[in-house]
């Protein structure tokens, strides 16, 4: 499997919506560019940098990430060599919506942050 | 600061009524039942994991070899990026100065990510005496929270409470009668906190790690509270135990990995988010003005001794899961912050054995939690020298003392064993009536002394 059916399988699976090519129409959804995405894990890398604000992957009910394919890491080992050191004030890795299992040891999805994550994979180039 | 000091006769008291409670024994065991079972499965789904283990205790140590050398890192390479740093030798200290940020904006509301640092420093307390309203927005700290109790669990503080008692704790807050329901809980707990996090003046976490090298602040959570908390509010002060620093991001990486892994079973929580300073020239969002309280509160003392492993520890609440001991008594009868083995370990190093002399028999040393260290602390053997600390220190009573003296004495020869165990059968329809058997016998039966060993029943 290459990298990018592994991201989108462990995306799936920790609950992301994930989309190839188009960005769907989502009302009121917060919009962000992923850094890099982990394929070992699912997750979208997001930095905070002057257009790309904390608050669009925290505040709206739904989170939609633009990724690019050629962004698309093995894990964590490969996402802190490429980073080294410059890092940014805020670095978030995020994997699937919100959730929690405070109550009962039930999932609850949605607890603080979006309740709906989508990534949109955009091809290289 | 909390009153981490556990006087002898507490653990059993609260164990008693938590073990004659079987709604609490059942919510207990399933608890533990899938926190253990995914963080076994998590293992078994990471390609060498022994190695990882063994390079997570070695980073951990190569800190605490040189914590000295690591927190001058740290705090020159935050300040670099124009975060303060703060180290607070004690809880008082780490409160005082917290309190003296939020007076300074003159701070009414603060919102607050889980942390048991703040737990131990007993930061609520603090913060609202100097006017300032401390809200916890974890979800189980915050039903907590409304229910003036204390979190009982590291990674599942409110495993006790049930979805009825809940609502009751939401529906007084809002005026509004909330069912039941486990989605109709989290809307009710997701408005009230929302509002919050909006008008919060600072917000405050913990920190699960902080780099050395790059003077940045990690937190971990899977509500996203902790990134919302630290994101939103002007002021952003994580509290951090001064041993939870890692070298670089290369062995963040590996702890990353064992950390979610062995306290919820998942490969990494929803939210990792690495802080490094406050907002920079151009960003809209973001902290402007960042602090980092250091805590030693006692740590310094475990330095050098035989204890140092304990400072290895990432409180990932796996040891709790997989003891006998905490499986059945729940965390309150330890203390109102640590819990468990871990627990037993920590709390007598940093208050003192006297101040906390029960907690090293907490245990039947069985090694279930050392086995489920991720960062590989020996947990019951350390348990097993804070025991004969207990002897050396002449905390354990006299008669105590003497009684185990009196039968290492018989039984290092033939001929004591023998009249003792001829002794222990006259003295049998006695033993369960009086002192220590009396006690021993509470919730159980005493064996039957046989003629032989291996007579015994």
């Amino acid at each position: 499997m290459s990298l990018v059916d592994d991201f989108v399988a462990n995306a799936e699976a920790v609950g992301c919506h994930v989309h190839r090519g188009a960005a769907p129409e989502l009302d009121g959804a917060g919009v962000s560019t992923a850094l890099y995405g982990l394929a070992d894990t699912g997750s979208v890398v997001l930095a905070a940098a002057p257009d790309e604000p904390r608050a669009n992957s925290l505040l709206p009910d739904v989170h939609v990430t633009l990724l690019r394919e050629d962004r698309i890491l093995p894990g964590l080992d490969e996402l802190f060599a490429a980073l080294g050191n410059d890092l940014p004030s805020a670095l978030a890795i995020v994997t699937g919506p919100s959730r929690s299992a405070d109550i009962e040891q039930k999932l609850a999805v949605g607890v603080h942050g979006p309740r709906e994550v989508h990534v949109v994979l955009l091809s290289a180039g | 600061m909390a009153d981490l000091a556990q006087p002898a006769p507490r653990f059993r008291e609260i164990a008693s009524g938590k073990l004659g409670d079987a709604r609490i024994q059942g919510a207990l065991d399933e608890a533990t039942d899938r926190l253990m079972t995914n963080r076994i499965a998590a293992w078994a789904g990471l390609p060498g994991v022994e190695e990882l283990r063994q390079r997570a205790h070695e980073i951990r140590m190569e800190v605490i070899d040189d914590l000295d050398g690591h927190v001058a890192r740290f705090t020159d390479a935050l300040e670099d990026r124009g975060g303060h740093v703060y180290f607070a030798r004690t809880a008082d200290e780490a409160s005082a100065y917290i309190a003296d940020v939020c007076r300074k904006r003159g701070a009414k509301l603060a919102a607050k990510s889980k942390s048991m640092a703040s737990e131990e420093i007993g930061l609520n307390a603090a913060l609202e005496a100097v006017g300032v309203t401390p809200v916890e927005t974890d979800l189980g700290e915050y039903i907590l929270q409304l229910a003036g109790e204390h979190p009982v669990h590291i990674v599942a503080p409110a495993i006790e409470k049930t979805a009825g008692q809940v609502a009751e704790l939401l529906s007084a807050v809002g005026g509004k009668w909330v069912p039941p329901e486990l989605e109709a809980l989290t809307n009710a707990a997701r408005t009230q906190l929302r509002e919050t996090f909006l008008e919060a003046d600072v917000g405050i976490t913990g920190a699960n790690f902080g780099v050395s090298e790059t003077g940045s602040v990690c937190l971990v959570t899977n509500e996203g509270n902790a990134r919302l908390v630290s994101s939103l509010p002007p002021v952003h002060v994580a509290i951090m135990g001064m041993e939870r620093l890692v070298p670089t991001t290369v062995d963040l990486a590996v702890l990353l990995k064992l950390l979610a892994r062995s306290g919820t079973g998942q490969k990494i929580t929803v939210y990792t988010t690495l802080l490094t300073g406050p907002r920079r020239p151009g960003e809209t969002d973001g902290p402007e003005e960042q602090h980092v309280v250091i805590l030693d509160n006692g740590r310094t003392k475990l330095l050098r001794g035989r204890y140092r492993e304990m400072l290895a520890c990432i409180r990932c609440g796996a040891c709790l899961n997989v003891c006998p001991v905490y499986r059945k008594t729940g965390g309150a009868a330890y203390s109102d912050v640590y819990s468990g083995p871990m627990g037993a370990v920590l709390l007598p190093l940093l208050v003192g054995l006297e101040q906390a002399p029960s907690l090293p028999h907490a245990s039947s040393l069985c090694g279930a939690c050392t086995a489920a260290c991720p960062v590989k602390i020996p947990l019951h053997e350390l348990l097993l020298d804070l025991r004969r600390d207990l002897v050396a220190e002449h905390v354990a009573p006299w008669w105590e003392r003497l009684g185990f003296t009196l039968w290492s004495l018989a039984w290092s020869r033939p001929l004591g064993y023998r009249l003792s165990t001829a002794l222990a059968r006259l003295g049998q329809p006695l033993a369960g009536l009086l002192g220590p058997g009396r006690v021993w016998s509470r919730g159980r039966k005493l064996p039957r002394f046989g003629r032989r060993y291996r007579d015994r029943r």
